[in-house]
């Protein structure tokens, strides 16, 4: 069997639909500021803003949309988190008061093998000591009640599909339209696209967001290496048996050249978040991040704590790996900043982004503040924002493991020794930036694949997808766009890299089961685009 | 206890098959509190009430009238109301058919009093005790009744027919007149055969790969028809083209919960049953024993479904006759 | 024209139900709460008959807690004019006192048609609609799916076991609404926001004493395994027999 180039059979970034010239419609809503997702970033921004326009007996008017139909919906993270972002957006509460109660107190990290589990000393760069166990969805909601109490109007249900353009400037955007079938007539319950101007439109898309995706591809501006992803699936349990400690394992059942590894975290003591994450730039054809994370269940380590308890939740999400060196030059232009994911910030050896996304959405609010009032939001203005970010602990902590995920790219073993080094060294040694290259450009051979027998601890793709309280509508038009003639390799590629049964070998062609997709956006990064469609549609995660 | 009000439902002059139904539910409780049941008949010209003795009835009153040949709400409404105030009744039961569900508030908020509705369970414990369904059937709330008097209505299927061999006396009653009906009942028409909703409908019969072809999809269509069914059919043979994309079940894990769902031909991959599996009553038939259907299913049949199914569907429709 | 809508703020149809910690109520907590899918398909058709008579208001009315609030801007979004909160103590299972609540309230409003969905997903009483009709002393058609108004008088269709029953009845009047009665509208956008600023009044309402109280609210207990009632179609008599008898479903 040949290798493929995942980048050969996946289609071009349509610009021509994501980033519009026309003028808006006369019909259109005007905002003063408008966050495109309603996430950690967006609604720290909003919070931010609000804060900050209050202060100065001003008004303004702040709107977030939200592509799912009620905030915190499409969030999803494993999550440990660092209170130091909250603890400066709300300087009169204390960490009582906010929405993630359990203190990390032990943790363990593990290398495991087919039938053991050997336990690592804990890489400095992972330890969670001052760190809270929770889930991102509550904090999300938690941060809209806090919004909506300062005025801030959020709009879930409404997915944006393209930035509304003129020249260079961003004036704002557009919305997906509603009510559309199959085969893309009107429904009678259609409402047409809505126009939304803004002097400055925030993106806090997350990750892989297409809007935030196709404006640095317009600007031409992307980081000295191409941004990687990884895919992390993750599933949540009530238990009979408690679990009291963070738990972190690599190896098995990854294959040597595959990057990741799987979390383990007690929200409660009986109800834990358990999930996978691998790099998407493996070599590998039949690789599924779902599937290993059904044979991880079986090993012993983790067999113990599920035996007896109960699948609550799954859901799964691309997180961006590139680091420091692919962020990009600016992340701020003439009416728009970019945030969070999708701007990058995540750093994967403390598997941390909830924090530096709230720290990203108060700095661009800082600077879209000074820019209201100075009646300048152009580019010179808001690139306060990227020295704001650049001359914070966001740029200081992604430098100090720039290297780190990329000395992975020569498989574990090699991997392990240089990260070990780096962070010993401070990064100095293995300082130089090691090239990396995207993952749709990454060959991809054979093997991969694991058989795995299903059991009461098991789930398939289809009930997982069950599980995500996915209802999307299912005559609803596809969003994702592939190439006309897949090959069945690629197709059957596809097909182990989405975890929510979206794609399937079907005769010699792919078949895209589209009402499936849960918006984790892994295909988006190797093959298929995603496109925003009619808002609601996806997963309804409540405790992810 | 006082005793029990039990209005039976009547089409054509004969009495439904929930009236009997409604007699037992009420025979329940008058043996486990005391007292008696009787019931009321409201129907037009003729109506056949004999024999109501043996499935529970005490005493039956029929009120007929030209007027009340179709349920006309106020005048059925205002003629129970009446029925009640000329005993000593604890409880009103009503089916909770399509006219039961409406008759049966009318009747509470006349008598002021409280309604338990669509109640699958009466029993006495210091009161009547209902148990009837909630949350789109996903719990079952346990209620007590805490005033005298009490309207309840009966679910369809809840009770089974009493058979004993009382007689029961027979009385005519009067249809509360004078009331100008201000909604008035014209017509009865046939349903245009518009399909029923497949996740709405309360008996779901579903049809995959087993049935070879799409033409073989008619013993679906038909068995749905004998049991006022809808339509469901697998996402195999949705894609292979035999069925329109409105009838498919379990995909994208969108819930079907029917109170019943026949499974013909299914396998139950995995994808189905994502989509069917909290159906209340599930049957499964299908030619191998190790599909993995059965182990979701209440009830099988293993076996050829070309002759289980027509088979199936034929004693249905003669049971429906009944 | 003048239309009354009358709603409830429900949990979502697909929420996963728990029960809370006193085995009364669900918990609530992480459920999503929203306008009663049926509720949804009467104020749609408000809107329709106030589009139609090219003018009048469509008022929204809900018996609930402060929370209640939320579903009124809903319907408010979706086109309604004004909404009016009962704010009440508590839920009350038995349907009555919130139909007095409902009724006092419309009473004297003068509205030609009231509206109601035909049942509530959580409680599934079919019971407000009509009970309101009633203590009105106006004519209610409930579980309607068709509805068409002209010249003081409405004919209505709801589907009864085997048939459609046509209604004709005078204004005023109560319906309440079946799936299928219309497409319910999207809020757009503008709906959302002009949704603020239209007005909400808050009234304090005490519910007169019900008649039940709850002595339990509990899951079905787990599935039983299945068994194979037979081989062939020699076992249709035995299957048949197994779902009247034992399942009670037919």
């Amino acid at each position: 069997m040949s290798r493929f180039v995942p980048a050969d059979f996946q289609p071009r970034l349509p610009l021509d639909r994501l980033i519009l010239s026309e003028p808006p419609e006369a019909e259109r809503i005007e905002m003063d500021v408008l966050f495109v997702g309603g996430g950690p970033a967006g609604l720290a921004g909003a919070i931010e803003l609000a804060k900050l326009v209050k202060a100065d007996n001003g008004e303004i008017s702040i709107g977030v949309l939200e592509k799912a139909s009620a905030l915190g919906e499409h969030n999803l993270s494993g999550a440990v988190v660092n209170p130091r972002a909250f603890r400066e957006l709300f300087p009169d509460l204390g960490d009582a008061d906010f929405p993630f109660s359990t203190p990390v107190t032990k943790e363990g990290l593990y290398l495991l093998s087919a039938g053991g589990a050997r336990r690592l000393p804990t890489p400095p760069t992972m330890k969670n000591h001052g760190n809270f166990i929770g889930s991102i969805c509550e904090i999300v909601r938690w941060l809209g009640t806090k919004a909506e109490d300062l005025g801030v109007d959020i709009f879930p249900g409404f997915p944006a599909e393209a930035l509304l353009t003129d020249g260079d400037k961003v004036l704002g955007v557009r919305t997906v339209a509603t009510g559309l079938d199959r085969d893309g007539s009107e429904l009678s319950n259609y409402m047409p696209p809505a126009d939304i101007t803004a002097r400055v439109t925030a993106l806090a898309e997350g990750t892989r967001g297409p809007l935030s995706q196709a404006y640095c591809e317009w600007q031409g501006l992307h980081g000295e290496n191409p941004q990687i992803f990884a895919l992390g699936v993750k599933e949540l349990w009530e238990l009979e048996r408690p679990l009291d400690r963070v738990i972190h394992t690599m190896g098995w059942p990854l294959p040597n050249d595959a990057f990741g590894g799987s979390f383990m975290y007690p929200l409660e003591p009986k109800v834990v978040a358990l999930g996978l994450v691998v790099g998407l730039d493996h070599p590998h054809r039949s690789l599924d991040v779902h599937v290993l994370l059904q044979q991880l269940k079986n090993h012993p380590l983790f067999r113990k704590y599920l035996e007896g308890g109960e699948l609550v939740e799954w859901g799964a999400k691309t997180i961006p790996e590139g680091g420091f060196y692919a962020l990009a030059p600016r992340r701020s232009g003439d009416g728009v900043v970019i945030l969070g994911d999708a701007a990058g910030f995540v750093d994967v050896p403390s598997l941390k982004g909830i924090h530096y996304a709230m720290q990203s959405g108060m700095y661009a609010a800082r600077a879209i503040f000074d820019g209201l009032k100075a009646n300048d939001t152009s580019a010179a203005a808001l690139s306060a924002y990227d020295r704001m970010v650049d001359e914070s602990y966001i740029r200081d902590d992604l430098y100090r493991t720039r290297n780190i995920r990329p000395a992975f790219k020569d498989g574990f073993y090699k991997g392990s020794i240089k990260a070990g080094l780096m962070t010993v060294t401070g990064g100095r040694v293995f300082g130089r930036r090691i090239d990396m290259h995207a993952d749709a450009d990454v060959p991809r051979g054979s093997g991969g694949g694991v058989d795995v027998t299903p059991g009461a601890l098991t789930v398939s793709k289809v009930d997982a997808v069950f599980k995500s309280a996915n209802a999307t509508r299912d005559n609803i038009p596809s969003h994702l766009i592939a190439v006309a003639d897949v090959p069945a390799d690629v197709a059957e590629f596809y097909s182990h890299v989405c975890p929510a049964g979206v794609y399937e070998v079907s005769g010699d062609g792919l078949r895209i089961n589209a009402p499936n997709c849960i918006d984790c956006k892994a295909t988006d990064v190797v093959g298929p685009r995603w496109m925003p469609r009619e808002g609601g549609s996806g997963p309804a995660y409540k405790r992810m | 206890m006082a005793g029990v009000l039990v209005v039976l439902e009547q089409r054509d002059g004969k009495i439904k098959r929930v009236g009997h139904e409604a007699l037992a539910a009420a025979r329940a409780l008058a043996d486990a509190a005391g007292g008696e049941v009787h019931g009321l008949v409201i129907g037009g010209r003729s109506v056949a009430a004999d024999g109501l003795g043996a499935f529970g009835a005490d005493r039956v009153t029929v009120a007929s009238d030209d007027a009340t040949e179709l349920y006309q709400p106020e005048l059925y409404s205002a003629t129970v109301a009446d029925a009640e105030k000329m005993g000593d009744y604890a409880a009103v039961l009503i089916s909770a058919t399509a006219l039961g569900r409406d008759l049966a508030p009318r009747v509470a908020a006349k008598l002021d009093c409280p309604l338990a509705a669509d109640v699958t369970e009466l029993s006495y414990d210091n009161g009547i005790v209902v148990k009837r369904p909630a949350y789109s059937g996903k719990a079952t709330y346990t209620l007590r009744v805490t005033s005298p008097l009490v309207v309840i209505s009966v679910r369809p299927n809840a009770y089974a027919p009493l058979e004993s061999d009382k007689a029961g006396t027979i009385g005519e009653g009067a249809v509360t007149a004078g009331r100008e009906g201000r909604a008035v009942t014209t017509a009865i028409k046939q349903p245009e055969r518009a399909a029923l909703d497949v996740t709405e409908a309360s008996i779901v019969v579903a049809g995959g790969r087993g049935l070879k072809d799409a033409e073989h999809f008619t013993l679906v269509e038909n068995l749905a028809d004998a049991l006022g069914a809808a339509v469901g059919a697998s996402r195999a043979v949705v894609d292979a083209g035999w069925r329109p994309h409105s009838e498919q079940v379990g995909q994208t894990g969108k819930t079907v919960s029917p109170g019943l769902y026949f499974a013909l031909g299914i396998s139950g991959a995995v994808q189905h049953l994502a989509g069917m599996r909290t159906a209340k009553v599930i049957v499964a038939i299908n030619k191998d024993a190790d599909a993995p259907i059965f182990k979701v299913a209440d009830y099988g049949i293993v076996g050829d479904l070309f002759e289980i199914v027509p088979r199936l569907t034929d004693e249905i429709r003669a049971l429906k006759e009944h | 024209m003048k239309l009354a809508v009358c709603i409830k703020r429900t949990p979502d149809t697909e929420t996963r139900i728990k029960i809370a910690g006193d085995g009364k109520r669900i918990d609530e907590a992480g459920v999503k709460f929203v306008l009663n899918t049926y509720d949804e398909y009467a104020v749609e058709e408000a809107l329709q008959l106030k589009e139609r008579a090219g003018s009048g208001e469509v008022v929204v009315v809900t018996a609930g807690t402060e929370a209640s609030q939320e579903t009124i801007r809903t319907a408010l979004a979706m086109g309604a004019d004004r909404g009016v909160l009962l704010k009440v103590d508590g839920a009350s299972i038995d349907p009555l006192p919130v139909a007095k609540a409902l009724a006092d309230e419309l009473r004297g409003g003068e509205y030609d048609v009231v509206l109601f969905g035909k049942l509530a997903i959580d409680d599934y009483s079919h019971a407000t609609g009509p009970m309101v009709a009633e203590l009105l002393g106006i004519p209610c058609v409930s579980a309607i799916a068709k509805l068409e108004i002209a010249d003081g008088k409405g004919t209505a269709e709801r589907e009864i076991e085997g048939g459609v029953e046509v209604v004709e009845f005078s204004l005023p009047a109560v319906v309440t609404a079946d799936k299928g009665l219309n497409e319910p509208r999207y809020p757009a956008l503008r709906g959302i926001m002009m949704a603020k600023k239209k007005p909400l009044e808050i009234k304090d309402v005490a519910l007169a004493d019900g008649g039940l109280e709850i002595v339990e609210l509990a899951l079905p207990p787990e599935r039983q395994a299945g068994r194979i009632v037979g081989e062939g179609a020699d076992a249709v008599p035995a299957l048949i027999d197994a779902l009247r008898n034992e399942a009670k479903v037919l």
